[in-house]
Formats: structure tokens, C-alpha cells, sequence
């Protein structure tokens, strides 16, 4: 029972980086409504730019998310206006495969650019504080992984207040809902669409840069991860952002727990055959509105 | 015009191994193995994908079925190919039609994602399953064919005349795929499969089964994969999880259809013959130098589809060819 109820506490610590991960994707393909599935190949960048800023600069990897927000923003705010803004309006197949193009494009660059080595960050606070661990009732949480928790928790809730208490937010949700009664109120919705894909960029960046110090760094790492993040999103429910993080810790908790009983190759098995019966069930998701 | 680019495609097909065989070349008949197996599953994709309109990215799932079945026929019963076909072919539709009629309720890109996560869960799968010797994998028994006949019976082929005698056998199939789903092409199947794609709503109402034709195309899609991944599991000899459910074994295929021109028939096979030697080519010339295996063939073929997607969605195929070709012969008269 101690067993399960760690893995647990795993399971919800690991569910906030997750969350992390899955609400750049949330933005962009829940509210937005575009897919992307080259998602965790922004997340690939992330990582890679925690490592270079940790092995050439010699600066701790956590001090690398302002400048891999800001360089991923860029980015993403790139990938619309060069890419997806030509495929928005046509049919599904095009998107689909706009960003399928842009995943073996990342993916492959990072591999000539870096070599399909694994790359780890080490020297930064969180490697220093491995292995120590708090205790609280018989069950003992990681601290490097607490504090990835945390941090992941507070941008995420950044988030969260940016989308659903300002004037911005509102523009955003505007946008999403209803584009041409969008425009007659004043909002133009290509510069909407932009800084949707910069704001999901930059956070699934972030969400690398954090992973970095845990995980080794190598240019396949992403596709799982996209997989992972759009179960996320189709399990929490379309637009809605807690129903995200709340799927986020779901998902956590299933993967370590399935851990504890089963060999480690099925700790995804059972994310996906959750997300197919719940897909199947309620398909507006556990916690979506429409 | 057509009849006679397709005849003179089809002799290309037949003769220009030949000369690549003579000439020792027999690297470039395997190159020319996989630009034919790429097109097949190509074409397959292009039911469920093309025609169907529904986005199946896990494919690959009936390729891997298509290998264990014949291989482990092959194996413990000692039975040919050519058998382990039709059962692979068989247990693919049946596997296919069972796991994808509850995920046709879904759509969009909620069926998308179904399919991997179908994909997602076959893996540990196929790495724990002891039946199928899970990751240490199948290989299949050696053992010299004793004369032509048998060679083409068990598909074994002595030295170098291998890779030239599974051109011909991948060939063949790829024919009888082509003229079987010309055939469904041009049936009612066919006109079903457009008016879920175009307009589901509109299908349903004039009676059309939407889910049961959506299950039907992923079976037929199943079909050729599997066939496929048969003819791939007696080539390579061994049959391994992570070998025939890799990804490839999916965006390849699409990506040749979408290149191509996703929804007719021919697109993925113009696709294919354009993407593939451009992976296989670039490794051979490459070669040792510093950029060696370092993925550029993907970056190109990721530039390639990006400007594909973005300014000619509908492929090369949807390009005004034939106006082209008219203006070309006015100028020179």
C-alpha cells in the first residue's frame, strides 16, 4: 500500500512538469484549434537550449528559461507566420502535414547539428540536490522534482491568469470561438494566432529546459512527449485550461503506478488505453466544456 | 497520353533492374525494393487517408501483424509465404475492423490520435509478448531452396540474386494492389469512401453507413500493410518489434501520398519514386564524410513537405501537367 501511495506522490510530481508540456499544446490546438505535431520537437529545442547554456556558459540550467522563453516565443510566433498561417484555412490534411514536415525538419537539424548523442546537464542545482528527499508520513518526495513541480505550477498558473482574467485572454478566447465577430470588435486575429503559437512554443520550451535536468537531452526525445501532451489535452477536455493540468496529474499518476505492477514498457500503454476509453466514453473530456 | 505513360512506366518498372543487377549494382535494386514497397503502402494509406479522409497515422500497427503472423506460421508450422500471406493479410482485417470501429465515432484529429495511441500501446506489446519471442524477436528458419520452383514457393533466393527476385515478387503485389483498388476505386465502395470525406453529415443522410465504410477503407488500408510487412519479413529474415512497428513504416507512406497527391491513385506512387532514392542516394554519396548519417536526407524531406503542404496541399500530381505539356508541343510546332 506505502508502494502505491509513492507512486502516487511520483505520479503528481512528475504531473506538473507534464502539465507543463501539454499546456503549450492546449493553447494551440485546444483553444486555437490547430494541430501541431511537432510539438515535442519545440520541447527537443528546450532541452538542447538548457544544455548548451549549462555547458558552454557553465550557468546553472534553471537560469536558461527566461532566454529559451524568449527565443522560443520568436520561434513559434516564426512557425505561424512562415508555416501554418498558409495551411490554417484549408483542409485538415494540410496542417497535419505542415507540421509533420516541420517535425522531421527540427528533428533532423538537431541531429546534424548535435549528433543523436545523449546530452546531459550537469553542475545545476537540481542534480546537486539529488537524493535528497523530504519525508512526510512515511512517504519520501524528491526534492529536485518537488521544485520542477513548483516551478511548472507557477508558470502554468501564469498562464491560467493570462488566459482567463485579462483583456488579452479575452482577445484570445474571442478568437478562438468566433474569428469574423472577433474582427468586427477589433481584433486582429492573425496577430491572435501568433502569439498563441509563441505563448505554446515558449512554454513547451520551458517545460524542456525544466525536463533537461532529469532527462538526457538527444533529437528523438520529442515524439513522445507530443503523444503524451495530446492525450493530455483531448483527456482534460478542448479549451479548458485547469482541465489540463488535472489530466496532467492524471496521467502522472497512471504512468508510476502502472510502473509498480507491470513491466516499465507499458507505463504509457495505459495513458493511451485511458485516453481511447475516455475518448470513447465522454468525448468532451473529463473535464471539458463543450 | 495516360495509356502511354503508364506503359512506359510499367516497362521501366519490369527492365531497369537489370541492368543495375549486371552491373553489380544490386545496392540499387534494393533501393528500388523499397521505392516499390513504399508506393504499395502508399497507395493502401491512401484509402483510409485519401479517400476516406480520415487520418490514420498509426498504419504501421498491421504492417508489424502482416510480419509476426507469417513469420510465426513460418516458423513453428514450416509453412510458405505465399500461405503466411493470406492468413497475415486475414488476421490484419480482422485486428483492424475490431479496434477500429469503436475509434470511428471519433473524428478529426481525436481519430488521429487514436490511432497512435493504438500504435502507442501495441509497442510493449510487441517488446513483452512471449508468443512472438517479445524484444529478442523472430528470425525465420535458414534453410536452401532445392530448385527454382521452391525458391519461388518458400521465397528464398540464393546470394545476389536475392535482391533482384524480391523486386519482382514486391512488384507483382504492388500490380495486383493497383488493380484491386482501381477496382474499389471506381465501385460504389469508392464513392462512399469521398462522401464521408467530403461531407459526413450529407453521407449519413442520403444512407450511407459512415462507420462502417470507415472501417471498411482502414481494413483495405490493413490489407495491403500487411501484405506488405509479409513480403518485408521474409526479406530481412527476422522480424523484431521495434524494426516493423517503427514510425517510418507510417509517415513514409504518407508522406509519398501527400508529395504525390493525396486521393488518387497514382499520387503516392509518384511520392515515392521521388522521396525514397533521395534517403537512400544521399546515405550512399555521403558516405563517410562529416555529415554522414546525420539525418539532412529528413531535413530535406521535411522542407519538402512543409513547402508541399503550404503551397500545393494537393500534391505534385494536382499541378496543370497537361496544359503544361500542350504549351510545350504548341511552341514547338
Amino acid at each position: 500500500m506505502t508502494l502505491v501511495l509513492q507512486a502516487v506522490v511520483n505520479g503528481l510530481e512528475m504531473g506538473l512538469v507534464y502539465a507543463l508540456v501539454a499546456v503549450g499544446l492546449a493553447i494551440i490546438w485546444g483553444l486555437m484549434e490547430m494541430i501541431n505535431f511537432a510539438h515535442g520537437e519545440l520541447l527537443m529545442l528546450g532541452m538542447f537550449g538548457a544544455w548548451w547554456f549549462s555547458t558552454t556558459l557553465h550557468l546553472d540550467p534553471l537560469l536558461a528559461i527566461p532566454p529559451v522563453a524568449l527565443v522560443m516565443f520568436g520561434v513559434g510566433r516564426l512557425i505561424y507566420t512562415l508555416l501554418m498561417r498558409r495551411v490554417q484555412r484549408g483542409e485538415t490534411f494540410a496542417q497535419i502535414f505542415a507540421t509533420i514536415g516541420l517535425f522531421f525538419f527540427l528533428q533532423n537539424s538537431a541531429v546534424a547539428a548535435f549528433t543523436s548523442d545523449y546530452r546531459f546537464v550537469e553542475g545545476g542545482l537540481l542534480s546537486r540536490l539529488s537524493g535528497i528527499n523530504l519525508h512526510l508520513a512515511g512517504l519520501s518526495v524528491g526534492l529536485p522534482l518537488l521544485i520542477a513541480g513548483a516551478l511548472a505550477l507557477v508558470l502554468f498558473l501564469a498562464l491560467y491568469l493570462l488566459v482567463e482574467r485579462t483583456e488579452f485572454g479575452l482577445a484570445l478566447q474571442a478568437t478562438s470561438e468566433d474569428r469574423e465577430a472577433a474582427m468586427l470588435v477589433g481584433i486582429r486575429p492573425q496577430r491572435m494566432f501568433a502569439v498563441a503559437w509563441g505563448l505554446g512554443a515558449a512554454l513547451v520550451a520551458v517545460a524542456g529546459a525544466i525536463l533537461a535536468n532529469f532527462f538526457a537531452a538527444y533529437p528523438q526525445v520529442g515524439f513522445p512527449f507530443t503523444v503524451l501532451a495530446y492525450a493530455i489535452v483531448a483527456l482534460g477536455g478542448f479549451g479548458s485550461i485547469l482541465g489540463t493540468l488535472l489530466a496532467a496529474l492524471l496521467v502522472g499518476v497512471v504512468q508510476s503506478v502502472t510502473v509498480v505492477y507491470l513491466p516499465p514498457a507499458f507505463k504509457d500503454a495505459f495513458v493511451f488505453a485511458s485516453y481511447l476509453l475516455i475518448g470513447l466514453l465522454r468525448p468532451q473530456g473529463l473535464f471539458g466544456k463543450f | 497520353m495516360p495509356a502511354l505513360a503508364l506503359a512506359a512506366a510499367a516497362l521501366i518498372a519490369l527492365a531497369l533492374p537489370i541492368p543495375l543487377q549486371v552491373a553489380g549494382y544490386s545496392y540499387f535494386v534494393t533501393v528500388a525494393f523499397l521505392v516499390i514497397l513504399n508506393a504499395m503502402l502508399g497507395v493502401g494509406w491512401n484509402v483510409i487517408g485519401g479517400w476516406a479522409g480520415q487520418f490514420d497515422f498509426g498504419p504501421n500497427v498491421f504492417f508489424a501483424v502482416g510480419a509476426y503472423v507469417a513469420a510465426l506460421l513460418a516458423v513453428h508450422l514450416a509453412l510458405s509465404p505465399w500461405l503466411g500471406l493470406v492468413a497475415g493479410v486475414g488476421a490484419a482485417v480482422v485486428i483492424c475492423a475490431v479496434l477500429t470501429w469503436p475509434i470511428t465515432q471519433l473524428r478529426g484529429h481525436y481519430f488521429a490520435i487514436a490511432t497512435v495511441a493504438i500504435w502507442m500501446i501495441a509497442q510493449p506489446i510487441g517488446a513483452t509478448w512471449e508468443l512472438i519471442n517479445g524484444s529478442r524477436g523472430l528470425f525465420l528458419p535458414l534453410r536452401p531452396a532445392t530448385g527454382p520452383l521452391d525458391a519461388v514457393v518458400s521465397l528464398r533466393f540464393p546470394g545476389r540474386s536475392k535482391a533482384l527476385a524480391f523486386y519482382y515478387v514486391i512488384l507483382v503485389l504492388f500490380a495486383v494492389t493497383l488493380v484491386l483498388l482501381r477496382m474499389v476505386d471506381r465501385s460504389k465502395l469508392g464513392f462512399y469512401f469521398r462522401a464521408i470525406r467530403d461531407d459526413q453529415e450529407g453521407a449519413e443522410g442520403i444512407g450511407i453507413d459512415s462507420r462502417l465504410y470507415k472501417v471498411i477503407a482502414r481494413s483495405i488500408t490493413a490489407a495491403v500493410f500487411a501484405a506488405a510487412g509479409v513480403v518485408y519479413a521474409f526479406w530481412a529474415l527476422a522480424v523484431f518489434p521495434e524494426q516493423v512497428l517503427d514510425l517510418n513504416w507510417s509517415t513514409f507512406p504518407m508522406m509519398a501520398t501527400v508529395v504525390g497527391g493525396i486521393g488518387s491513385l497514382w499520387g503516392p506512387v509518384v511520392g515515392a519514386v521521388l522521396l525514397i532514392p533521395i534517403s537512400q542516394l544521399m546515405g550512399a554519396t555521403l558516405g563517410a564524410g562529416p555529415l554522414a548519417g546525420r539525418g539532412i536526407d529528413l531535413v530535406v524531406y521535411g522542407v519538402i513537405i512543409m513547402l508541399v503542404a503550404a503551397l500545393r496541399p494537393n500534391g505534385l500530381l494536382s499541378l496543370p501537367w497537361r496544359a503544361w505539356g500542350r504549351r510545350l508541343v504548341g511552341r514547338k510546332r
